[in-house]
């Protein structure tokens, strides 16, 4: 039976020395020889493997949420391609549907067709957005994104950068600077929920560089069972946000 | 690896029982370089089932003789069939020999894939590619879906415009905007391309869910109508477990007759030795690996050398 769940996560991308763990501790847990006879064994399994997923990515934690009535700039970091710019849209909205003066400003200044990507997601969902289509330094578009609007009295400010990974120490001193500049209330990874073994390497990098307060797991919709995503979750705990 | 047995030294017959704790270490290696667990375990079912009954060579630990065994395993699954001679084949169809009685005609190469896993710049590294060898290339731009992936193409082509006239290629984007149906630009496209002369027509086509009935099952009429000489599939090498069931989905999408030509494992460069995705992908289906990506930029395209990723796969 544990055996059977071991390959279950392994299945779904966690982490492997993570179901090692588990599969530690869940036998600490469970003492098998001591058992009554008539135990619903396997009950007891299910449920020790439950708490233990559960504390694992129970957050701990208050989510963050924005005040009303004063600016809270909230930058979204992560891989090439893991959702950043589209998931950056889907929370404007969010909130600028709760009631808050919500924008988007694109500081990837690197990618083909990200600004008109950000550009055309924004007038789509009706919010406001900065970019630029000359200037070159992310760093400085973000400052003037953020500057304008926090002059404009914007209530959520969110910043789109560029994707980016832990082997090219460049793009990541790259990401510092532009939270150096923003100086965010809220940064938010956005991870893919069919990544596989190298989440935990990745998280833990962009945690450490960045120090994100959250991680939004996109592509749900796919097939992926979000294992990488746990394990990604579980080296760099901290409010999780949907 | 596990040091199991690393004291067994030579003319050992080896046995189920020898050899199960060492394929277990095994497969808990192949799992932590990210190729997905089905894919391990059949890889370490056919090593196994290959060794029972053999006996170790002189000085030969198990564990040697098991890596040996899994390194031939791995090079003999990533090996292709046929040849990959892209150029080649591009240069028949587009010079085609009296004897084959065939008429000049544009090669189409079409990429497909899961969202966001750079199908559009991959493609854009393809152009690149060909035309650093002088080749007249038209990018069509058929996903009319995803906002900004028009102007990401047109930004690509007006770069590689300056780079590859100065190698002499010649590069064109063919787009119709947004929300119309792919499948009839792509056969627009290459309707015009031949009557303009070009050599290859590379089609960009929109992310889409390998579990998205619909959007899936769009990709028959698209290559009824694209008629691709290639049909080339961008997985990433990030992802893990869902590599098998996108590569399947995928190759199995294009209608009776039709499969895909070959992968490109994409976002090499963010895996460091967790290459296990090509492994996973090319078992799942038999379809080789035709390039690797390897960086954001036009040049970081490669073909898959096989002992490279072997090593790495067996570090
Ligand atoms: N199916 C599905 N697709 C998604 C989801 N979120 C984003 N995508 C798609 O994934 C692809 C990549 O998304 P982007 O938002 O461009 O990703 P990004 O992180 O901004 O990419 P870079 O800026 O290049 O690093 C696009 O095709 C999106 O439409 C999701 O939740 N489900
Ligand atoms: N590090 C790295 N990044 C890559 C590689 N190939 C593509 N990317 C990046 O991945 C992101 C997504 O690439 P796209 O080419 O837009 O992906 P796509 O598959 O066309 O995305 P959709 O059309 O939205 O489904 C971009 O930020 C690319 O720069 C690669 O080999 N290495
Ligand atoms: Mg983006
Ligand atoms: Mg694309």
């Amino acid at each position: 039976m544990i055996k059977e769940i071991c390959s279950a996560l392994l299945e779904a991308d966690v982490n492997v020395k993570l179901v090692g763990s588990l599969r530690k501790s869940i036998k600490q847990t469970v003492n098998f020889k001591e058992l009554a006879p008539g135990v619903n064994k396997k009950r007891l399994i299910q449920k020790a493997v439950f708490d233990e997923l559960v504390k694992l990515v129970d957050p701990h934690a208050e989510p963050f949420k924005p005040k009303k009535g004063k600016p809270n700039v909230i930058m979204f970091v992560g891989l090439q391609g893991s959702g950043k710019t589209t998931t950056c849209t889907k929370l404007a909205r969010h909130y600028q549907s709760r009631g808050f003066k919500s924008c988007l400003v694109c500081a990837d200044t690197f990618r083909a067709g990200a600004f008109d990507q950000l550009k055309q997601n924004a007038t789509k969902a009706k919010i406001p957005y900065y970019g630029s289509l000359t200037q070159t330094d992310p760093v400085v578009v973000a400052k003037e994104g953020v500057d304008k609007f926090k002059k404009e009295r914007f209530e959520v400010i969110i910043v789109d950068t560029s994707g980016r990974h832990r082997q090219e120490q460049d793009l990541f001193d790259e990401m510092v600077q532009i939270q150096r500049a923003v100086t965010p209330d809220q940064t938010i990874m956005v991870l893919d929920a069919s990544i596989g073994q190298q989440a935990e390497a990745q998280s833990k990098a962009f945690k450490e560089a960045a120090d994100f307060g959250a991680i939004i797991i996109t592509k749900t919709d796919g097939n992926a069972n979000g294992g990488g995503a746990i394990s990604a979750y579980v080296s760099r705990s901290r409010a999780f946000c949907r | 690896i596990s040091g199991l047995f690393r004291n067994v030294v030579g003319g050992k017959v080896l046995t189920h029982e020898d050899l199960d704790k060492p394929m277990k270490g095994m497969e808990e290696h192949l799992l932590k370089k990210n190729v997905a667990r089905e894919a391990a375990i059949r890889l370490c079912e056919g090593v196994e089932r290959s060794l029972v009954g053999v006996k170790t060579g002189s000085f030969q630990t198990v564990d040697a003789t098991i890596r040996s065994a899994m390194e031939s395993s791995l090079r003999k699954i990533l090996t292709p069939t046929s040849s990959l001679d892209l150029l080649r084949e591009i240069q028949s169809v587009t010079s085609p020999s009296l004897a084959s009685l065939q008429s000049r005609r544009p090669y189409v190469i079409s990429i497909v894939g899961v969202n966001g896993v750079g199908k559009s710049t991959n493609l854009s590294k393809i152009a690149f590619f060909l035309l650093q060898n002088k080749y007249r290339v038209l990018i069509a731009a058929c996903d009319t879906f995803r906002s900004g992936a028009v102007e990401q193409l047109r930004v690509h082509a007006r770069n590689l415009k300056e780079l590859g006239e100065r190698e002499g290629g010649f590069i064109e984007l063919y787009e119709k905007g947004y929300g119309k149906d792919a499948a009839n630009i792509a056969k627009d496209a290459v309707s015009y391309a031949a009557q303009a002369n070009f050599d290859v027509v590379l089609i960009d086509t929109a992310g889409r869910r390998h579990n998205d009935q619909r959007l899936m099952s769009s990709l028959e009429k698209f290559a009824k109508f694209a008629q691709p000489d290639k049909i080339l599939m961008v997985g990433e090498a990030l992802v893990g477990t869902d590599s098998v069931q996108q590569a399947r989905n995928f190759n199995a999408a294009f209608g009776a007759g039709r499969h895909l030509d070959g992968f490109i494992i994409s976002k090499c460069d963010t895996v460091g030795e967790m290459i296990g995705t090509l492994v996973s992908m090319v078992h799942a289906t038999g379809i080789p690996v035709v390039f690797l990506g390897t960086g954001q930029h036009y040049s970081d395209l490669r073909t898959l050398n096989i002992g490279w990723a072997v090593k790495l796969l067996m570090s």
